[in-house]
């Protein structure tokens, strides 16, 4: 079949490579009818997760058509259009049984390397290096989908597969930061990073209550999406300074909840962005959180700040007094996909959320090179390259 | 064709995997204990289950990984605080290499995934494309050939 492989640092390839089988009784064969770049796959391809092997197959947010069964699944059926949570997730540990997916004790197979590094291993995440289990991802026309019964999830009648595809990670990852931060009924949010996840963040603060809702990024057409799909107000951070204009658009006060979609790769123009483009090059830290720093600052006193952005290992230079001293609460997550998937689907099916215009780049598989090369450099407009294998 | 070298890469990415556990440097190894080895190889090692006590079993009578180390081992068995299920913790009785711990970690993990999952997660063959025979991709060849047995459990 053919899929789409890391070759190297900023190096990707489509290769016919064997089809997957199913090796455990939980176990599903997927065929990929949608599968979308991520912002967080442009940290495999630039080198910044160095666990990423020559040939390793990428892709972890998509849906599909099942075509076999293993013999332990129990609620999906050859024929079922469903949508798979990224994250891979037993279903049966203390973790998964608590709604925390993604901290799955049983679904890395590569505990040794997370453990060293965090101090405990996390879940197995599709396509998403060895680190997170080293499972061959979904940008091919076949993919094995483990624990079928717990991440996967069929796909309501009249909810269309370019939207369903966005609920496998987009949308609940930002449902993840919405909840887990704490946003509640006439709130003020401000969600940085107007890319998928971003804009889904701005929308679903609104459908929970959220009174006013702000989204910082710098690309025109992206800010343009976050008003017309999500309501949002917008910030370019480019022509302001986004915690004055922040405290001057919030009585002073700042946002009650800063939800962080940028990651570890954030631009920042000035001083501040060169000090920490050159301390990531000089391996000196490995991240860059300008958006954190930033969210920190702007929030309110006794706020929430949620990173839905991944970060991997370091950071310089960041406030914890200000996080002390204002009594801020400062939460992260991976995403916990079967916490949200089963609302997303119901919201999509009721059209109150939709997610089609993020896919701005439709393409073969055999594209996805080219696909991703927009996404990462922001041609074209891009906010996201769907490829359709 | 067999490389030398290349192996030789994908021994050190294993080797690398044990010993960043135990360096204290900014940004690798800082989950690490710094226990000496003594003290190490003495420790409990521990894992956490959510079954009830009875259904880990004694002796023989433990999910097969661990009892395939026999007297070799002690087990403790416990119930964990707070509804989380059951502690397994396992050490061995005399002095134990690295080598053997390692061994210890990976059977505790596999015991849990049996008593919670019902099977251990299988991930080979998996679908991938052609493997660069480069020195940085052996080397994390070693690395992930060594991830079962090696992390701070």
């Amino acid at each position: 079949m053919k899929a789409v492989t890391w070759a190297g640092v900023n190096k990707l390839s489509v290769e016919d490579v064997p089809e997957p089988q199913i090796l455990n009784d939980h176990d599903v064969i997927l065929r990929v009818r949608r599968t979308t770049t991520c912002g967080s796959d442009l940290h495999l391809l630039s080198g910044y997760v160095p666990f990423m092997r020559a040939g390793d197959v990428i892709g972890h947010e998509f849906m599909g058509e099942v075509v076999e069964v293993g013999r332990g699944v129990r609620e999906r059926e050859v024929g079922d259009r469903v949508v798979v949570a990224s994250f891979v997730s037993c279903g049966s540990c203390w973790y998964c049984r608590n709604e925390m997916y993604s901290l799955c004790d049983n679904s890395n197979p590569n505990p040794g390397i997370t453990e060293g590094l965090w101090g405990q291993s996390v879940g197995g995440c599709i396509g998403y290096s060895h680190a997170l289990g080293g499972y061959a991802g979904s940008h091919a026309e076949y993919v094995r989908v483990p624990f079928a019964d717990v991440g996967s999830f069929v796909v309501p009648d009249g909810v269309s597969d370019d939207r369903a595809l966005f609920a496998s990670d987009a949308a609940s990852t930002a449902f993840t930061g919405v909840d887990l931060g704490g946003v509640q009924p006439g709130d003020t949010v401000a969600v940085w990073g107007a890319g998928g996840v971003g804009q889904m963040a701005a929308r679903l603060s609104a459908i929970v209550g959220a009174e006013r809702v702000f989204v910082i990024d710098r690309l025109p057409e992206r800010l343009e999406q976050a008003r017309t799909y999500a309501g949002a107000e917008t910030i370019d951070y480019t022509a302001t300074d986004v915690a004055a204009e922040l405290r001057e658009l919030t009585g002073g006060r700042g946002p009650d909840v800063c939800i962080e979609a940028v990651g570890m790769e954030a631009h920042s123009p000035g001083p501040q962005g060169v000090y920490d483009q050159v301390k990531q090059q000089l391996r000196l830290q490995t991240d860059r959180p300008t958006a954190v720093r930033e969210a920190v600052m702007a929030c309110r006193k006794g706020g929430s700040i949620f990173t839905l952005g991944v970060f991997a290992s370091m950071v310089d230079k960041f406030p914890l007094g200000a996080l002390m001293n204002k009594g801020l609460t400062l939460r992260g997550a991976q995403v916990h996909g079967p916490r949200y998937i089963p609302r997303l689907l119901e919201l999509m099916q009721r059209d109150e959320l939709v997610t089609e215009h993020l896919a701005t780049h439709v393409m073969p598989l055999s594209e996805a090179p080219r696909g991703y090369e927009l996404f990462k450099e922001k041609q074209d407009g891009c906010v996201r390259a769907v490829f359709t294998p | 064709m067999p490389n030398p070298l290349l192996d030789r890469a994908a021994d050190l990415g294993g080797t690398l995997l044990g010993r960043l556990q135990g360096l204290r440097l900014p940004g690798v190894g800082t989950a690490s204990a710094k226990d000496d080895p003594v003290t190490a190889a003495r420790r409990w090692r521990v894992v956490t289950v959510l079954v009830p006590a009875d259904r880990v079993g004694s002796g023989e009578d433990l999910p097969a990984p661990l009892a395939a180390l026999g007297t070799l081992i002690e087990v403790r068995v416990t119930p964990a605080p707070g509804d989380k299920g059951t502690e397994v913790a396992a050490r061995y009785r005399a002095d134990s290499s690295e080598e053997e711990i390692g061994r210890l970690r990976a059977a505790l993990r596999t015991a849990k995934q049996l008593l919670e999952v019902g099977e251990v997660l299988r991930m080979d063959p998996r679908p991938h494309g052609e493997r660069a025979q480069t020195p940085a991709g052996r080397l994390l060849d070693g690395v992930v050939a060594d991830a079962k047995k090696e992390g701070v459990l």
